[in-house]
């Protein structure tokens, strides 16, 4: 690779980047890149319109000298970004911006990230419900600071909207997998000790994990119940329970992220979540969003990629296209 | 007679010592965790029990800092007059502009000596150190590249890249920013700061942390920084994530109920 090459991915270096990234340009730069075939409107990225399905079973593909499959590397969700949770390729409901909008059918767009129940729905309590629709009806619109969904101010991503937002990379050691996302970081316990006492919340939660065959099965306690799953406003309770279970194809190109959720402080009924993702390499363009690297600078000739630090943490402004304040308007973001 | 028995008893003991002299050389290679690769495993999680973060200089008991004789050799940071001048400005100011207090992230070397714990996670390519307080990432890379040719990205951490001599682990970091400092006392650095940092195992459970640091806007030369970080083997220890920036907000952000 020639230095020209080489790519900055601003929002990991300096706040004012990531403002600007996560405000202004995400949006516009992921459409950009999509190629026309592939653009169905509903703003943020968009790739395919199906789920592969996986089956859980043996792994025989490489493994790391601990036995763990070696699933190590970059992914990214492989349907659309965390506009809408149950219309994933169907923008955010509300948005004043043309670009924002889906241009096609719902049948020919991607299927609801609820796999279960059938209906793609979410089985939320009656009041649930209604809180979710008064936080997507404001979402353009925030009236009130709560109506700014959490990660626009530089919170982690959390369990499960992580997936769904920007490429991540995975790193596995003896009893330990780390995921590193753009917006926040989990480390997966292997080894079997107990969850954290329950009175402690956490953005990421808290995780155990152990693998049967080519599946990653993750307990998820601990969730602090602040993060929202899409910019249409669901959320989950601190009591969420999750079990995820991470199924990776035996040619280490993809894993589909199915995820159990129970909350009955929430919800109805337990629901699944299904995420397709796959894996992105040195043979793919760095794109600053599904796949955000550099190219690493050294005298070897094939390509070698490399994740720069990504950190938030003086972000205090909403985002979703029209959302957007100056941080000197707000006087607290530096 | 007194003086007489102490006189052969020391000499005993003399003897006893030249005696063992040959098992403490057979002893002699340190017993410390190694990679398969047979490269020192620095995994595990880390704090120090030092003062550091208070103020790395010798200083007295304040309300805000604990006595300490400081971590810089030479006592004293080499600082230019006008920096000298800066320092004792944010000196004045801490209680209120040490950026730690806005939970900004801490920077290097801070992150390494601020009493909270951090984890490693190595492999033969990189080790991984991801920080309590807020949950920062920093990788620190081992796989022979080199700083990338941009180098104004003004990382948060630096730019990290590694390399080995002996059991010595010596790493180049570069590309600051300027809204870091050095610890809660205001000493501080300019986006020109260059660390040279040195990380050893003393046994299994001590790391000896030694940093160099350069600033040519800052400093009038080159000076340096030790503390030595104890990992935490207390049953069932782990990072609990401590994304402190967003306490500011949480206000607004109850978990919604039932009304």
């Amino acid at each position: 690779m020639t230095p020209t090459h080489i790519m900055r991915t601003p929002s990991s270096t300096r706040a004012s980047f990531a403002l600007a990234l996560v405000g202004l340009v995400a949006p516009y730069c992921a459409l950009a890149q999509q190629a026309p075939a592939t653009v169905v409107g509903g703003g943020g990225t968009q790739r395919e319109t199906t789920v592969r399905p996986i089956a859980s079973g043996k792994w025989t593909g490489r493994r790391l000298p601990d036995g763990q499959p070696d699933v190590q590397g970059h992914w990214s969700n492989t349907i659309a970004n965390h506009n809408n949770w149950t219309d994933p390729q169907g923008g955010v409901p509300g948005d004043p911006s043309p670009r924002g909008r889906p241009k096609n059918a719902r049948s020919e767009r991607a299927p609801s990230r609820v796999s279960d129940p059938p209906d793609g729905e979410l089985p939320f309590q009656p009041w649930a419900r209604a809180k979710q629709q008064e936080f997507l009806a404001y979402f353009h619109n925030p009236i009130r600071p709560e109506y700014i969904e959490p990660l626009a101010r530089c919170a982690p991503a959390g369990v499960p909207k992580s997936f769904t937002w920007h490429g991540y990379e995975i790193r596995q050691y003896p009893g330990y997998v780390l995921f590193l996302f753009n917006s926040g970081t989990r480390i997966i316990h292997l080894d079997g000790k107990p969850h954290l006492p329950e009175n402690i919340k956490l953005w990421n939660a808290d995780s155990r994990g152990r693998w049967e065959g080519n599946t990653l099965i993750v307990d998820v306690t601990n969730n602090n119940g602040k993060a929202r799953l899409a910019r249409t406003g669901e959320f989950l309770s601190e009591n969420a329970h999750i079990e995820e279970r991470y199924i990776f194809d035996n040619e280490g190109k993809r894993y589909n992220y199915v995820a159990t959720v129970t909350d009955p402080t929430v919800f109805t009924r337990p629901w699944t979540t299904t995420i397709p993702a796959r894996r992105y390499t040195a043979a793919d363009e760095p794109d600053g969003w599904n796949f955000e690297v550099a190219f690493a600078n050294y005298d070897g000739k094939e390509p070698l990629v490399e994740r720069y630090e990504r950190i938030c943490v003086e972000n205090n402004v909403g985002f979703g296209n029209v959302a957007v304040t100056s941080a000197a308007s707000t006087g607290s973001g530096r | 007679m007194h003086t007489v028995s102490a006189s052969l008893r020391l000499a005993r003991v003399g003897i006893a010592f030249i005696a063992a002299l040959p098992l403490l050389a057979q002893a002699a290679p340190l017993k410390i965790p190694r990679l398969p690769s047979g490269k020192p495993d620095f995994s595990g999680i880390w704090q120090t029990t030092s003062a550091a973060d208070y103020d790395l200089e010798p200083h007295s008991a304040r309300k805000d800092a604990p006595p300490s004789a400081g971590v810089v050799e030479g006592g004293v940071i080499p600082y230019l007059p006008a920096a000298l001048e800066r320092r004792r400005k944010n000196f004045e100011a801490r209680a209120t502009n040490d950026p730690r207090l806005k939970c900004w992230t801490l920077g290097t070397p801070r992150g390494i000596y601020y009493p909270e714990p951090f984890q490693i996670f190595q492999r033969d390519r990189d080790l991984t150190l991801v920080f309590q307080f807020g949950h920062s990432v920093r990788t620190i890379h081992t796989n022979g590249t080199k700083h990338p040719l941009e180098t104004d990205n003004e990382f948060w951490l630096g730019d990290s890249r590694g390399r080995w001599e002996g059991d010595t682990l010596v790493v180049d970091v570069t590309d600051f920013g300027e809204e870091t400092w050095l610890d809660r006392s205001g000493n501080f650095h300019s986006p020109q700061l260059h660390v040279i940092e040195r990380w050893k195992l003393l046994d299994e459970n001590t790391i000896e942390y030694r940093a160099t640091l350069e600033d040519p806007q800052v400093f009038s030369k080159p000076w340096s920084l030790s503390v030595v970080l104890h990992r935490h083997r207390e049953k069932n220890f782990q990072l609990i994530e401590n994304y402190c920036y967003t306490l500011d907000y949480d206000q607004y952000y109850p978990v919604p109920k039932n009304p």
